[in-house]
């Protein structure tokens, strides 16, 4: 329903290769809050740095998603305006909000370029086993990248094959199909 | 009034290193200028996190910042000497001794992008448990939420398992016993609410952690010159020292509000017990000098500068 | 430009981009970042954006959110949702109005174990709006009663909304979620009686009870049981923290799922993804609201506000209305969790100074909050069951809400007149 079937094939490809790592990579740090509470309750040892990895971690899985929620567009929005008007005039709409995502996207990811280059000489580490910051700094970086991309991607469906936007969060593509039919 | 500088800090308006060391400071800036300029305190992480403090004065998005250098592991090495316990043994000339030695030998080297401007320690904290702890071995096997990362890495030495979480949520750690003690000034036992959690308390200096207060070069260099004068005057080891003592007052009001209190016990450490201590911080000091070596800097010197200047200002541990 | 002129020329660019249907928080980044850069210079504004955003995503405190989110997804994914409706009928659908009664229970049920309201009103919608149209619910009926049980889905622990706002105001989110027990017990017991005696009459006549079916139907909902009493006594008892008891949950839903043959390793994955999505459009609107919030701390105006409400002499409670009124109109337009991270650390140093506890205002605001999810002209679960039975229309929806907004107002007045209903759970925690 959000995603017509056939244009934009790799792109959508790609996405969902990339919010597929994330989700597991999202699952790998479930497991390791876990496995840090039983190291502390069962054995009065905490994981080594389960609290900076388990943040930095999610902090990579949370950039790569940007990607995901460019594509489907899904992000938390007001689609009042949108959805009251004509289906031309909503494709305006659609390009300016897309087009203003795609402005701070690209401000965040040259930003955060220079927080990389710091962080690979400023020598920031982690707590406990000193594990250096800049390699989850630059894996954030990479996934702002992909969104950069994903977005162009998405506004190009939006301003060529007036496509529309993904409308709710939180409810997967499935169930809405479902319940359309 | 000429210019307007943003000072941002990350500790409540009410407690002491804000309102005894931080906001006197910039009241003091004020009247010598005549007014010519002001100081907007921004408190509580208003304008940005703890740990982004250095970066927010570096890249001018204040003017002014009080920074806790523990807060970024690996950031500042040389700085992190001032972490390794059983050193110094007093915050107000320890302050002093901290600035002398720093603006030589450190400051240049890992913070040369700002203007530092005064050091801010609390008086020696304390180890505060649930049980009574004399003797390092007896940190063993024992969940510690430290107070930096120095503190971390010498509770893991020691057998512990050091409980990484804000300082906020402590008394929730302590009181649901996912920490059984922890390292904190004697001021925090009443900010945190802590004293009914870990009502034991070894009475010897146990660690220092010193906040320091960073400038915006250009902000600095935008200044006219008779407003340059002024902030230099308020960046001396003179200063270090008057912030400090004005924090280092009020953990000694808490510390003798709790001895005082008939529910709170107190442990005076043997000499053999205060040596065990110090012996087994050893390694720590080692690895520092390992870690700044690595950097290329010569560790050797600059440890030996710290203990003349913490020597000359009669700080010494 | 003085401040005051410019936080309101802040919020109104805001609301433009929002109706331009720019990302929450993307207009509020942008906002900020612009805001900023009016009183301090463009250049330093835009470093913000190297600091603030990794801060937000890579915060400790923050990532029990897309662990609740996650266990929420792997319960409606391993069918849980349906089995809390089964049982619902089971036992509740001898009344008449059963169907209605049982959707509410399920509603209730469902959020103990998800924290997201909308993901609640639309698993549920999926679940019980066809069988109460087939048993002859008017539609209106039928999806006011999902709309207004999907509420319950922040209320009642765990709570996405409630771990923000403890994020936000520092308080603790383990005494949150507890706090959130028993007002959500009384909405439950509250929107019962609504659907048993406001909508009595036309319902439908009851299903013959069958103890036999009743007893069998339980079997199914253990999982759902265990759970809740997993997360919820373990952050009571204080065995875990709350980050760890949503890690724990949302592990533990993921094996009961795996063991009950109801997941497989395929639809784990589907499911992480999904999670992440809405986690990350959570994210995207605590970034922009951080940055915001850096503009608005700038220009001094929350200070203001702050001196301006204590110092209006309307009095501890006409200040709390005051509050309250803004909230309910600000929810007609904005969405709950957006409006949470906007002006929640507006009004809390003002309910502090008011002496009002901060974790009985989490749950106000909560709740207040809550109403905006169900009234017109934007109700997020409204426009989610709207989009899933499609046939029916924005305004039925709307029309068979009311209601419930109706005991939604008088349960937000008894919780004011009596505090301790809130806080006696959280208060006996220690
Ligand atoms: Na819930
Ligand atoms: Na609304």
């Amino acid at each position: 329903m959000r995603d017509a079937p056939s244009p934009g094939g790799p792109v959508r490809r790609a996405v969902q290769l990339i919010e597929r790592i994330a989700g597991a990579v999202l699952g790998l740090v479930t497991v390791l809050i876990v496995a840090s509470a039983i190291g502390r309750y069962g054995f009065a040892r905490p994981l080594p740095d389960a609290f900076d990895l388990s943040r930095l971690v999610l902090g990579v899985a949370i950039a790569w998603g940007f990607a995901s929620v460019a594509w489907h567009g899904t992000h938390i929005k007001v689609d009042l305006l949108a959805q009251a008007v004509r289906p031309p005039a909503r494709r305006w709409i659609n390009a300016v909000a897309w087009t203003v995502l795609l402005i701070f996207t690209a401000l965040l990811t040259w930003k955060i370029w220079g927080r990389v280059s710091a962080a690979l000489s400023g020598g920031d580490a982690t707590m406990d086993l000193r594990l250096p910051h800049w390699p989850f700094f630059l894996a954030i970086w990479l996934g702002l990248v992909a969104a950069l991309f994903a977005t162009i991607a998405r506004l190009w469906r939006i301003v060529v094959q007036g496509a529309d936007l993904g409308e709710f969060d939180g409810i997967d593509a499935q169930l809405l199909q479902d319940q359309k039919k | 009034q000429e210019v307007t500088l943003r000072l941002s800090h990350w500790v409540p308006p009410s407690i002491a290193p804000a309102s005894k060391g931080i906001e006197p400071w910039a009241q003091a800036v004020q009247e010598a200028s005549d007014g010519r300029i002001a100081i907007q305190i921004f408190p509580a992480q208003q304008l940005g996190k703890a740990p982004d403090h250095y970066d927010m004065a570096a890249q001018g998005i204040v003017d002014l910042a009080w920074v806790n250098p523990g807060y970024t592991a690996g950031r500042f090495p040389i700085y992190g000497l001032t972490q390794v316990p059983f050193l110094v043994d007093d915050s107000i000339q320890g302050a002093k001794a901290i600035h002398a030695w720093y603006m030589e030998n450190g400051a240049a080297q890992e913070m040369g992008d700002v203007k530092v401007c005064f050091f801010h320690p609390h008086a020696p904290g304390a180890f505060h448990s649930k049980v009574d702890v004399t003797h390092p071995d007896d940190v063993r096997g024992m969940n510690v939420r430290p107070a930096h990362q120095g503190i971390a890495r010498f509770v893991s030495l020691l057998g512990g398992g050091a409980v990484q979480v804000p300082a906020p949520e402590a008394r929730e750690a302590l009181s649901k016993g996912t920490a059984e003690a922890v390292t904190f000034p004697w001021g925090a036992m009443y900010d945190f609410n802590l004293s009914e959690e870990v009502p034991v308390h070894l009475d010897m200096p146990f660690y220092m952690s010193a906040q320091l207060m960073i400038m915006n070069q250009g902000s600095y260099d935008g200044l006219s010159d008779e407003n340059k004068a002024v902030i230099d005057e308020h960046c001396s080891p003179d200063w270090s020292g008057r912030v400090a003592a004005g924090w280092h007052e009020d953990d000694m009001a808490a510390k003798d509000r709790l001895m005082a209190d008939e529910a709170q016990s107190f442990n005076e450490p043997t000499e053999d017990e205060i040596a065990a201590w110090i012996s087994a911080a050893a390694p720590l000091t080692e690895e520092w000098k390992a870690e700044v070596a690595a950097k290329g800097h010569d560790a050797e010197a600059i440890l030996q500068a710290y203990k003349a200047a913490l020597e000359e200002y009669d700080a010494a541990y | 430009m003085s401040n005051e002129l410019l936080a309101v020329s802040g919020f109104v660019a805001l609301f433009a981009l929002m109706a331009l249907r720019v990302p929450i928080g993307i207009a509020m980044g942008l906002v900020g970042i612009g805001g900023f850069g009016a009183v301090i210079g463009m250049g330093p504004a835009l470093n913000l954006l190297a600091q603030s955003p990794i801060s937000t995503i890579t915060d400790f405190n923050l990532t029990l959110i897309p662990f609740f989110i996650l266990m929420g997804v792997l319960a409606t994914n391993s069918g849980m949702s349906s089995e809390l409706f089964r049982a619902g009928r089971a036992w509740l659908g001898g009344f008449r109005g059963g169907l209605g009664l049982a959707s509410v229970g399920a509603c209730g049920g469902f959020a103990a174990i998800c924290g997201s309201s909308v993901a609640t009103a639309a698993t549920m919608t999926k679940i019980a709006y066809p069988e109460m149209k087939q048993a002859g619910y008017s539609d209106a009926a039928s999806t006011g009663i999902i709309a207004a049980g999907g509420t319950l889905g922040i209320l009642i622990p765990p709570s996405v909304v409630l771990a923000i706002y403890g994020f936000i105001t520092e308080t603790d989110i383990g005494q949150l979620f507890i706090a959130g027990v028993v007002p959500g017990l009384l909405a439950i017991v509250m929107y019962m009686l609504t659907v048993r005696y406001w909508y009595g009459r036309q319902l439908p006549a009851a299903e013959p009870f069958r103890l036999g079916q009743a007893l069998a139907a339980l079997k199914g909902i253990w999982a759902v049981g265990l759970l809740f009493i997993a997360v919820i006594l373990s952050i009571y008892f204080g065995v875990v923290t709350a980050t760890e008891a949503a890690a724990v949950g949302a592990l533990l839903t993921a094996l009961i799922g795996l063991i009950r043959r109801r997941l497989t390793l395929s639809t784990l994955l589907d499911s992480l993804v999904e999670a992440l999505r809405t986690s990350v459009s959570i994210y995207v609107v605590l970034i922009g609201a951080t940055l915001f919030g850096y503009f608005l701390a700038i220009t001094q105006v929350p200070q203001e506000i702050t001196s301006f409400l204590t110092t209006l002499g309307a009095g501890r409670y006409g200040t709390l209305l005051l509050i309250l009124l803004l909230f309910l109109v600000m929810g007609c337009f904005l969405d709950a969790m957006a409006m949470i991270i906007l002006m929640v650390p507006i009004v809390v140093p003002v309910i502090e100074q008011l002496g009002f506890d901060p974790i009985w205002f989490g749950i106000i605001i909560v709740m207040t909050v809550e109403l905006g999810l169900i009234t017109p002209p934007v109700g997020m679960n409204v426009y989610v069951i709207n989009s899933i039975a499609s046939r029916v229309s924005l305004t039925t929806i709307f029309r068979g809400v009311l209601p419930f907004v109706t005991v939604d107002v008088l349960r937000l007045i008894l919780l004011i007149a009596f505090p301790a209903l809130v806080m006696a759970l959280p208060n006996s925690m220690n």
